[in-house]
């Protein structure tokens, strides 16, 4: 029998591939990219998937784009009516075609994006190329399947309000923001979805603004040939015409004091803490924001200090985590937790704010900040393991900084952060001026 | 549980090749799935032991053991350890309880194995059964029981609150994670005794998958081997068989009484079907057609959303399929000697909720009446034939149908079975299927609402449930609206319970 440790040694002699994490680029594959006369953007990423590919179609709208009074909620409601169908494809037919492929096909929308993403059998990437193009210049629905799908869209409000960390959310959105669009959640103020289905005409203008060329980028992975994959692209979205229209979402003015909420849950719940910094956008060059990632896993994941006291020595909390938000536009660093003692409630708290002055006033351990640079990286290659996985990782960061070269700068940026870095993010964000905390109550 | 094989095969990809891997003489079962293209491995362990063989009472203990195992010490290494060791490789572990299997699974890179390889082995061999860990694992399950399932999603709830109607007498009552009480009466002393009785070589069967090198297939059957030796006082795990459940009496209905809430709706009873049988895939077939999951073609999401709006979707289920909400196809490793065929009407308005009702029982009664038509028997044939594809597209899927496959003793794996019996199947056998093991007349229906009491004599009067639409709607749907309202749903006054949110899943 050979031993274990033999084993071990073999394989790691095995291990050099294409995916080895000291890898100069940390993207293990190819990657093709153009852009076409009339601005949409095309990623193809060949990789070898046994005959499947993914077909994405990310717009860079979300709820941040939903700037008029009483229109929450409307990028997402949108993406319901991009499957109620063309002149030449009807909401039946585009329906019996995705069905004949097979096809896992969805759609999901956020705060900067929406996408619409089509997993199916590469023979079957033409006839996806020609449904997806078409929808997105030719889109006509009826005012009664624009009224019906409001239905839809409110039973899916409803499947989510019971979440305590739902209506917790929204409250914390709407505390922190007084200006910005991040003020609202993504599905939406309940007013807003009662009236969706009287905005047919602007249902129509929503479509000639942000579904253009300029603002949607194809991000395609899989079995393919790039070359043939581009032609096809650029045979069908050649014609559609620019003409995005930004929307006018108002700058969030300087936070300049502490804010506080509470939410009295109907159900029973456990106390939940939500504190929410202030923070700069995405931006991968920027070593402070790239550094905030580092700080959330140093002082606040399962390896941190704070973590071990709270969640495994005293239990007084369920769990702990923190994230800075990934956004467009400048948005949240999150620390949220669930308090087992709602008599601990503020004892938590304070925890956290020890945990952060700690940080903003030393050093982060080199060691568990090497350590975490290379869980990320590793985190990151094995993510890309089937073409879904890749886009759906791809997504945001092609969303909010328009490609994909911010995945080679991001890591670029990372590799050279250093405890003085990490430092540097915790006094710029972690501010306690710049803050919002909401709890949210259960009934008892 | 089903017979094993001496050494395991697998299909290295659902596109349909087959290779043996002998594991040779005097070496217990394993599971082989070699990908050398994958620069991960992922390694697994499949213990014959579940919630079923919760005692009772000890509703829950399966769960916790489980947990001891993927979220605890070992006796090497603190959990604190644990976690610090597995950080800088992004690597990790972690257990799927089901009713009548346990899988333990991790994932690493190649590059980082032999640090990974022990601690995913010691979290199998070496539980601490640490006190504290015991502790926060348990207060964690209570919490999950007494909050968020009875109070974060009332669709969750809904099937939860099915599952226990259903099979109410039999271990496949109570939630895998057990129930209030049964998890107040847990000790640090019944895990361990648990672990003991259940987490023996006999019980365990290891499974590796990904760019791993074959030296490294010894050590692994090893570290299962011993696992036998390793304790004290082994005792034969009892068997448990199959539930039986109790004859369904017409229509019967669990009212989750729940303050303010939506109403979230599940129906089902158990059918005579499992994986690998040849009516299996006829049915599925028809399932799909009927209530594919998270797909706008499924029939019943036409009828009551695409159509009418009323919420946001609705399927039907021939096998379990938890946390329906949050996955788009089937996860592995769930296998049931017993399974129910279901519906999920998602959350709707209390005023809609007989009627949607009605609506998902006529569109089935058709479905038995009728059967399919040549059409929709093609399309979804058509269908079906590539949706399979996305079932399993990476190592760990895989490696998890092939560990299902070993449970039902499917030995040319079912997803290859199924492609296969595709282009075979024929109309004829799926209207039979469907004959055989859908029926309309003996449902158990759950249904969680703020409006139990009017639901109830809604549902014992069969009131008729006409709708109104905020805006138009076709003459063709208003005409069938008219049929859906009055269609006879009898439900008799004793056959209607109603419990108190606050007390489901108690014991």
């Amino acid at each position: 029998m050979i031993s274990l440790r033999y084993a071990l040694v073999l394989a790691l002699c095995l291990a050099a591939g294409p995916f080895a994490v000291g890898d100069e680029s940390v993207f293990p594959y190819e990657r093709h990219v153009e852009t076409l006369d009339n601005g949409l953007k095309v990623i193809i990423v060949p990789m070898d998937s046994e005959g499947l590919v993914s077909y994405w179609s990310i717009v860079r709208t979300g709820s941040r784009d939903e700037y008029e009074p009483g229109r929450s909620g409307f990028a997402h409601f949108f993406e319901h009516m991009m499957f109620r169908g063309t002149d030449k494809y009807p909401s039946e037919e585009y329906e019996r075609l995705v069905t004949t492929m097979g096809a896992d096909s969805n759609a999901y929308t956020t705060d900067d994006l929406t996408a619409y993403h089509l997993a199916v059998a590469t023979e079957d990437l033409p006839t996806v190329i020609d449904i997806e193009s078409d929808r997105f210049q030719n889109l006509n629905y009826s005012l009664e399947a624009f009224q019906t799908e409001s239905g839809a869209v409110y039973g899916e409000y409803r499947k989510n309000r019971a979440n305590p960390f739902f209506s917790l959310y929204e409250k914390i959105r709407e505390t922190a923001f007084t200006k910005h669009t991040y003020g609202h959640t993504t599905m939406g103020y309940e007013r807003d979805i009662k009236k969706m289905p009287q905005l047919f005409d602007y249902s129509r203008s929503f479509f000639e603004r942000y579904y253009r060329p300029e603002n949607v980028i194809i991000l395609v992975a899989g079995d393919l040939d790039a070359k043939e994959t581009l032609a096809t692209i650029k045979r069908h979205y050649g014609s559609w015409s620019a003409g995005y229209v930004a929307p006018e979402v108002q700058e969030e003015p300087t936070q300049e004091g502490e804010r506080r909420a509470t939410v009295h849950y109907e159900g029973r719940s456990l106390p939940i803490l939500w504190a929410a910094y202030k923070m700069d956008a995405f931006d991968p060059k920027d070593k402070v924001r790239v550094a905030a990632d580092l700080l959330a896993d140093l002082a606040f994941g399962e390896t941190s200090a704070v973590y071990k006291k709270l969640v495994l020595d005293e239990q007084v909390v369920e769990f702990l985590a923190a994230d800075p938000n990934m956004n467009r536009d400048p948005g949240l660093f999150d620390i949220i937790t669930r308090v087992k003692d709602p008599e601990k409630v503020d004892y938590v708290l304070e925890e956290i704010e020890q945990t952060i002055a700690h940080y903003r006033e030393n050093l982060a351990d080199e060691k568990r900040l090497e350590g975490l640079k290379s869980r990320k990286k590793y985190q990151f290659v094995m993510g890309l393991d089937t073409p879904d996985n890749l886009c759906s990782r791809l997504a945001r960061t092609v969303a909010i900084t328009g490609g994909l070269d911010a995945i080679d700068h991001y890591y670029e940026t990372m590799q050279q952060i250093t405890a003085e870095d990490i430092k540097a993010a915790a006094q710029a964000y972690l501010d306690v001026d710049r803050r919002t905390v909401a709890t949210l109550w259960g009934k008892k | 549980m089903l017979k094993m094989k001496r050494f395991a095969i697998l299909a290295l990809a659902v596109s349909l090749l087959f290779s043996c891997v002998p594991a040779g003489p005097d070496r217990g079962d394993i599971v082989l799935l070699p990908v050398e293209s994958d620069p991960t491995v992922t390694m697994q362990v499949w213990f014959k032991v579940g919630a079923e063989d919760d005692p009772v009472g000890k509703e829950g203990l399966a769960y916790v053991t489980g947990q001891m195992l993927a979220e605890a010490a070992t006796t090497k290494n603190s959990y604190e350890e644990i976690l610090a060791k597995l950080y800088p490789m992004a690597a990790g572990y972690s257990i799927r309880v089901d009713r009548e299997m346990t899988n333990l699974s991790g994932r690493c890179h190649k590059e980082t194995i032999d640090d990974f390889v022990p601690l995913f082995r010691d979290a199998f061999r070496h539980p601490a059964f640490d006190e504290e860990d015991f502790t926060r694992i348990r207060s964690n399950a209570l919490n999950y029981l007494e909050n968020s399932l009875r109070y974060a999603s009332d669709e969750e709830l809904g099937k939860a609150a099915l599952n226990e109607f259903i099979f109410e007498g039999t271990r496949y009552r109570h939630p895998v994670i057990g129930t209030v009480s049964g998890l107040k009466s847990i000790t640090v002393e019944d895990v361990r005794n648990f672990y003991t009785t259940h987490y023996t070589a006999e019980n365990a069967v290891p499974a590796l998958g990904g760019g791993y090198d074959s030296a490294m297939i010894d050590g692994f059957l090893g570290s299962v081997a011993n696992l036998s030796k390793d304790g004290e006082g082994k005792q034969a795990a009892p068997t448990v068989g199959p539930p039986k459940t109790a004859e369904i009496d017409g229509l019967e209905v669990l009212l989750v009484d729940k303050p303010d809430a939506d109403a979230s709706i599940s129906f089902g009873f158990p059918i005579d079907v499992l994986r690998g049988d040849d009516d299996f895939y006829a049915l599925w077939l028809a399932n799909s057609w009927l209530g594919e999951h998270r797909n706008s073609a499924s029939h019943l999401y036409q009828v009551i959303r695409a159509k009418r709006g009323l919420n946001y979707g609705d399927y039907s289920y021939i096998e379990e399929f938890p946390n329906g909400g949050r996955r788009s196809v089937p996860p592995t490793n769930v296998a049931r000697r017993q399974q129910i065929f279901q519906v999920w009407i998602r959350t709707l308005p209390n005023d809609k909720a007989h009627f949607a009702l009605r609506a998902a029982v006529r569109e089935l009664k058709k479905l038995v009446d009728y059967g399919m038509t040549a059409e929709d028997f093609e399309l979804t044939r058509s269908f079906l034939s590539k949706y399979v594809l996305h079932f399993a597209p990476t190592t760990r899927a895989r490696l998890g149908y092939a560990v299902d496959d070993m449970f039902y003793g499917i030995d040319d794996g079912h997803l290859s079975r199924f492609r296969r019996r595709l282009e075979t199947l024929t109309l004829e056998e799926v209207n039979a299927a469907i004959k055989k093991h859908l029926q309309y007349e003996k449902i158990k229906i759950a249904i969680v609402t703020g409006e139990a009491e009017a639901m109830k004599n809604a549902l014992v009067n069969d009131l008729p449930s006409p709708i109104e639409y905020a805006t138009a709607k076709p003459a063709d749907i208003l005409e069938e609206d008219e049929e859906i309202a009055v269609f006879p749903l009898p439900v008799s006054a004793e056959k209607v319970r109603v419990v108190s949110v606050a007390d489901i899943f108690e014991d």
